[in-house]
């Protein structure tokens, strides 16, 4: 058992991370070649405009659901809403964000962007913190468009093209069908006035998300409103990224290599709760942490990956002295 | 009469100085040699070290360009790929302390007192091409430009006094690109990412060996003295980086084989104690002889000498050289404990997490006179142990060798009253 644990402590977390997104991907976006269906409340951006979706991500039900009348909303004839949302928590709270850091599409994709980066030898650009504490706040400002939006639907306030507005401008709804071959998103539409402005600032999005993450690393997350949507009931999810303070330095190795720059997970050291609204738990934190057990994932209060001084050395391949050439 | 003995040879200056700063050197290692169980065989390579350097003045680096540093602030991985090398020029000769006297305040810190007396006196085995001094405490910020107008090509890196905020960080960054480049213009060579990339892992893994050695030291049979590891980390100071890196590879080994072997280098009861304050830095290990002297063992510490040098490691996420220098620059600022930032709650959690970790029974918290910021931090430290209920003892000490019966005494009565204190539980 101490072996094993041992292993996992000191696992390239890279590669794992590498393999498992893949897997997801090819789950998510082919998914429907190899009929796998996992229902229409997955907690990440698989987008159900592509055709042979795996999973379907939960906002495209969610607005259809939420904009019926008001009084059918709020009636017996909603219970399958409810079980719409129930299906979505139970997803979520098993593997609470991680599913942003290992299984989301779009995430992934991002990641592959960064990849591509850094292969031509450019450097990422971050935000300076005033800016990363203004820009964090409009992933609230997009949920309550993905919830508020149809349900003025509902209650006739809004056309029919605001039904799924967020998915609108959403660059998961013109990229992700893209790699099944269909490129009939790549469209304006100009039916109504406000159809064409959200069909074009999906157009800007879309352009942005390439340009941002290809640059910044996990660019769109900051504005993901499913991450908004996470971290209202992450206190609940079994998944847990915990930090011990009394043993952690502050020396912000955790926070250099943090794709989401979190300040907090270098200099809180008093929560023990330690996952913040931008967090993709994609535990690099973890694995660049350089003390025994400051931070670690819980699962159930088990720990199952922790931070140890062997596993950062030969991460960073410090555990031995690299052989000389000449 | 032989002839050699009737010609009457006068000694120069710095001849004299040489052989004072020998004899302080010898007698501080006789006693570590002597007066304890039987070192580590691997010590003596770090005996012979010292011995070489301090006692016959033979220089390491002939070959080399050697950049002098004045603080742990320097980035060492930085200098290592610009194919130099890092000299920390603090200071532990009571000799040289006497020389400075005459250019620095009377009640300044001893340290930096003998850091001045070096360079006034110009007498270096391994002589520094170029001098770096971080804008850290006031006395060497200061005494930097006495170094400078003495002739000295001296260079400022500016060091911010608060940590927290993210204004800092950016600041401190910057401060080190600065200098990276400018001693890059400096020695004529270009910082390459290869170059970068293994300066890094080299630095880590001489710390990740330290780290390897640090933590046997958590074992109730604890296998080397604290006076030897501070040999050990001071070396750390001047020392070729390889050899450096063999000696302690062979002294993990052997003090694993300790471990395994339950052999204490203490005695079993000897009290465990957590060190911490102005830095002990060869000679002047006085403090900590006097400990280890009175039957407690020094099992952890939280001094720029040693600990602090070694503890908190780089962590690159993509390795581009920008990256690769900022990561280096964050490892000295947002991690460091030193006494000169505003607050440092760190530093407390720090110590308190050492006594925890280390099963320590006491914190002697030692500052030299004159060395004001510990000097000030001291009665916040005193408070936070006291809340958590470890002991402590606060000693003022210099360089000087008198008031050693004074230290002893206060040494001697705080290791006895540990032991009662175990007694009783």
């Amino acid at each position: 058992m101490k072996k094993i644990k041992d292993f996992i402590n000191k696992a390239d977390i890279r590669r794992f991370r590498f393999w498992l997104q893949l897997f997801f991907f090819i789950l998510f976006i082919y998914g429907g070649y190899f009929s796998i269906n996992l229902g229409n409340s997955i907690p990440v951006f698989s987008c159900g405009y592509d055709k042979e979706v795996g999973g379907m991500c939960y906002f495209l039900p969610l607005q259809h659901q939420l904009a019926r009348p008001l009084d059918v909303l709020f009636s017996v004839a909603s219970i399958s809403v409810l079980i719409g949302f129930v299906t979505f928590l139970v997803w979520f709270i098993v593997f609470n964000k991680a599913w942003c850091g290992y299984a989301c599409p779009l995430g992934t994709m991002q990641d592959w962007l960064t990849g591509l980066r850094k292969k031509l030898g450019i450097r990422y650009s971050t935000y300076t913190q005033p800016q990363f504490d203004k820009l964090k706040k409009i992933k609230y400002i997009l949920l309550a468009i993905v919830i508020l939006a149809p349900m003025a639907v509902g209650m006739g306030l809004l056309g029919g093209e605001w039904r799924t507005a967020f998915c609108s401008i959403c660059p998961g709804r013109m990229i992700t069908p893209l790699f099944v071959g269909d490129v009939s998103q790549w469209s304006l539409d100009f039916s109504t006035k406000s159809a064409m402005i959200l069909t074009t600032l999906g157009l800007v999005f879309t352009g942005l998300f390439v340009v941002g993450s290809f640059i910044k690393k996990r660019f769109f997350c900051f504005f993901c409103p499913m991450s908004a949507m996470h971290y209202i009931f992450s206190d609940a999810a079994l998944l847990k990224l915990k930090k011990d303070g009394d043993k952690c330095t502050k020396c912000g190795d955790c926070y250099t290599v943090c794709d989401m720059q979190i300040k907090d997970i270098a200099d809180d050291v008093k929560s023990t709760n330690i996952l913040r609204d931008d967090c993709i738990l994609c535990m690099k934190c973890v694995a660049a942490c350089p003390e025994d057990d400051v931070l670690h994932v819980d699962f159930i209060n088990y720990p199952i990956f922790k931070s140890t001084k062997g596993g950062f050395a030969k991460r960073m391949q410090m555990d031995e002295l690299e052989k000389k050439d000449d | 009469m032989t002839k050699e003995m009737r010609e009457h040879k006068i000694e120069t200056p710095k001849e004299k100085q040489n052989r004072h700063k020998a004899m302080e050197a010898k007698t501080v290692l006789q006693k570590i040699k002597h007066e304890f169980k039987e070192p580590p065989k691997a010590m003596d390579y770090f005996y012979n070290l010292y011995e070489s350097v301090h006692c016959r003045h033979e220089p390491l680096h002939n070959d080399k360009i050697k950049v002098g540093t004045m603080c742990i602030q320097v980035p060492a991985e930085i200098v290592y790929a610009l194919d130099a090398v890092p000299i920390r020029l603090c200071n532990g000769f009571y000799t040289d302390d006497e020389i400075g006297s005459d250019f620095l305040p009377s009640k300044a810190c001893p340290l930096v007192k003998a850091t001045v007396g070096q360079f006034a006196s110009d007498n270096f085995s391994d002589k520094p091409d170029i001098v770096i001094s971080p804008t850290t405490c006031d006395q060497k910020a200061k005494s930097g430009a006495i170094i400078e107008e003495m002739g000295y090509k001296l260079f400022d890196m500016e060091f911010p006094r608060t940590k927290e905020s993210e204004e800092s960080r950016e600041y401190w960054r910057r401060s080190v690109r600065k200098f990276t480049k400018e001693l890059s213009t400096d020695l004529g060579k270009k910082i390459t990412r290869k170059k970068l990339k293994e300066a890094i892992k080299k630095v880590g893994y001489a710390q990740h060996l330290y780290h390897k050695l640090n933590v046997l030291r958590k074992n109730i049979a604890t296998p080397i003295l604290g006076v030897d590891m501070f040999l050990v980390t001071n070396a750390f100071f001047f020392d070729k980086i390889d050899n450096w890196i063999e000696a302690v590879d062979a002294l993990v080994q052997e003090c694993e084989q300790r471990v395994e072997d339950e052999f204490s280098a203490a005695h079993k009861r000897s009290p465990r104690i957590v060190y911490t304050g102005s830095p002990p830095i060869f000679p002047n290990l006085k403090v900590p002889l006097l400990i280890e002297l009175s039957d407690a063992i020094i099992v952890a510490d939280e001094t720029c000498s040693s600990n602090r040098m070694f503890n908190d490691m780089v962590s690159v996420d993509e390795w581009f050289v920008n990256d690769m220098i900022d990561s280096v620059a964050d490892r000295y600022l947002k991690g460091c404990t030193c006494p000169i930032f505003t607050k440092n709650e760190d530093r407390k959690r720090r110590i308190i997490d050492l006594v925890k970790d280390y099963k320590a029974d006491g914190v002697v918290y030692q500052a030299f006179a004159g060395c004001q910021v510990y000097e000030m931090e001291q009665r916040s430290v005193l408070d936070a142990m006291e809340k958590e209920g470890i002991p402590i003892i606060y000693l003022e000490s210099d360089y000087s060798p008198s008031h050693m019966g004074q230290l002893t005494t206060r040494i001697e009565a705080f290791v006895e009253s540990l032991k009662n204190r175990r007694r009783k539980r």
